[in-house]
């Protein structure tokens, strides 16, 4: 916990000390006086809370079409029977043994082509695409029994109505899970936004921190303030959804 | 189709393999409108497969089935017109009682149904099924009766033309179980439609059934009337499934005057018909129909008491007959039988079956008394 906690706490103190202070030796670990300088310079000379915002904008958007697009795909896979399913899965399965570096440069190509680069779509749309949270969401709706579709089919409800009404529901800790997993990822993600995105004012957390750091002379204060303030959303985002972090409640649908 | 009336269900040379695995041989049959038909056998032998293809939820390999008069091979669940009730309940565990009755009527899109119509239909079909006070709780607030419960009123009220029921009472205990028993078969006939039921369990069968069909390795056995099953077994598979205590089988050979003879006793078929002499058979025995009296006499068997069962309505004995063999017999139960106790045993009208040696009935047997 200790070591876990360390990095932690001294990004904490270097965001909140001058460059002069930053580097006396022995270090201070409790800033004497507390220094605001670094967050204010960054919320008032960089577009730090442009890049926030878009990160949130992107990172959001992502999972909950994700969350839609996976677990519609992850319920046709484990519940329903057609033509190919065991093909379509292993194919599936495949495509998320490719390293995302194999993918950039087609991936690059075909968002020029499209003529997306610059925009939010290109960064919205790419993560879209990978079958990690269909697998996912399958796991947590191969574990309803069969009967629960089966009884919805002869109750006369529509695939889509069954996977809306009763899937979803019952599922819900799972797709939290899938939404917190998804969110994180994207809100880290980097090399795919650098590349997708030049504009500033279309740029994410991660990117534009990474711009903070000149050359020859990195500011670690401000460096270190960028990481606090970055780490405060996901924080909040965690710390509402967890207690959602409980398995399928399927208590009452079936006999025990 | 047949003329005259309309069987609810037809099932005409229905057949299912799974690859080259065979679960269900070609089988037909028919069930009554109204009539309460119960498919009974062991685990595995294909009847919960008979109906899910009912149901439309397992496709046929081969066959036809009409639902109604129509032939719905190639029709949706949801347009065969009728309702299930699984052996896990099935029930919706987010919604609340009311909402798991609901649901089959909000998914009807012509006509659609008005909400107060819906809801008159939920109070109606949680009326027959007495749970009229339970509308605003979760299943998992339920006792497993009470969840059976949702289940038939999610079923009945549909108004589908046939039911479906597959071990709806396997898991509740044996004194919910005689009193959901009773329910079911009040509200079959307060509802009057159709109803398949799959059960494993015999008491439970001959107890609510119109008829009875016998399955067994994916084939049939027997069709038949409760009575028609424990009084004339169609074969000795039926036999030993049928009836508690088990009939017992013995090995046997038809003799010179088509007769057989078991422990010095001659039995005389009521039909010979298809008889050989010299031909292996067994004899079938059901301990019911073995009475055990004070005095031997001849055509009587005689032994000694081994153990003894008793029942409080019944008693059984099993004695060992003086050639070494053992059956069991039905005592009095107010005469103390200990073991060691020399008896006597009448064989009774019914008692005695004779089958071929493909394990077919073939006659009914009656001591001779020389």
């Amino acid at each position: 916990m200790a070591i876990a906690l360390i990095p932690f706490l001294y990004v904490i103190s270097t965001a909140l000390k001058d460059t002069n202070s930053l580097f006396s030796y022995p270090p201070d670990w409790i800033p004497s006086p507390i220094y605001w300088g670094n967050l204010r310079s960054l919320l008032q000379d960089q577009p730090f809370v442009r890049w926030t915002i878009n990160t949130l904008f992107v990172s959001g958007a992502v999972t909950i079409l994700k969350i839609w697009f996976d677990s519609a795909a992850a319920y046709a896979l484990a519940k329903m029977d057609f033509y190919g399913k065991r093909s379509l899965a292993l194919i599936l399965l495949l495509s998320v043994a490719i390293p995302i570096a194999a993918l950039i440069i087609p991936l690059f190509f075909v968002v020029r082509y499209l003529g997306l680069l610059n925009t939010y779509w290109a960064l919205i749309l790419p993560p879209l695409a990978n079958p990690l949270g269909i697998f996912m969401a399958r796991s947590f709706i191969t574990a309803i029994p069969d009967s629960l579709p089966a009884s919805a089919r002869l109750d006369g409800a529509s695939e889509f109505t069954i996977y809306r009404k009763i899937v979803l529901p019952l599922i819900r800790p799972g797709i939290v899970v899938l939404g917190m997993f998804t969110f994180m990822l994207q809100y880290t993600s980097f090399i795919w936004p650098l590349i997708a995105v030049q504009d500033s004012s279309r740029q994410v957390l991660t990117v534009g921190i990474s711009s903070l750091k000149s050359a020859f002379l990195p500011d670690w204060g401000l460096l270190s303030a960028a990481m606090l303030l970055a780490a405060v959303p996901i924080t909040l985002v965690f710390l509402a959804v967890q207690k959602t972090f409980v398995v399928n409640d399927l208590s009452g649908a079936l006999r025990e | 189709m047949p003329t005259g009336t309309t069987p609810a269900i037809e099932m005409i040379q229905v057949a299912k393999s799974f690859g080259d695995t065979e679960v269900l041989q070609p089988l037909s049959i028919a069930v009554a409108p109204g009539e309460f038909m119960i498919l009974l056998g062991p685990s595995g032998c294909g009847k919960s497969t008979i109906l899910k293809m009912i149901a439309g939820l397992e496709d046929l390999s081969d066959g036809e089935i009409y639902v109604d008069g129509k032939l719905v091979n190639y029709v949706r669940p949801k347009e065969r017109n009728v309702a299930m009730v699984f052996q896990n309940y099935a029930l919706y565990p987010h919604m609340t009682v009311r909402d798991n009755i609901a649901f089959p009527l909000r998914q009807l899109k012509r006509p659609r149904l008005s909400r107060s119509e819906i809801n008159q239909r939920v109070l109606s079909a949680a009326e027959i099924v007495t749970l009229s006070d339970l509308l605003d709780r979760r299943p998992a607030q339920l006792s497993g009766g009470q969840r059976q419960r949702v289940a038939l009123a999610r079923a009945i009220v549909r108004q589908p033309a046939v039911f479906l029921m597959d071990e709806p009472l396997s898991n509740l205990d044996a004194l919910l179980r005689a009193e959901m028993r009773t329910s079911l078969l009040e509200m079959h006939n307060r509802v009057g439609r159709a109803t398949v039921y799959v059960t494993h369990d015999q008491i439970e069968a001959m107890t609510m059934a119109d008829r009875i069909v016998v399955l067994e390795g994916g084939r049939l056995q027997q069709v038949g009337t409760p009575h028609d099953l424990y009084d004339a077994p169609a074969n000795t598979f039926v036999a030993r499934f049928i009836g508690s205590p088990q009939m017992l089988l013995l090995a046997a050979e038809v003799g010179p005057a088509l007769d057989v003879e078991f422990e010095g006793v001659r039995l005389l078929p009521d039909c010979t018909d298809g008889l050989q002499a010299g031909r292996p058979a067994t004899i079938g025995l059901r301990p019911t129909g073995l009475r055990v009296v004070d005095d031997g006499s001849p055509g009587h068997l005689s032994g000694t008491v081994r153990r003894r069962d008793y029942l409080g309505s019944d008693c059984f004995v099993e004695v060992e007959l003086d050639r070494g063999r053992s059956v069991q017999a039905r005592a009095d139960p107010a005469r103390d039988r200990p073991p060691g106790d020399t008896v006597a045993l009448a064989i009774g009208g019914e008692a005695a079956h004779l089958f071929d040696d493909r394990g077919v009935r073939v006659a009914g047997l009656c001591p001779v008394v020389p």
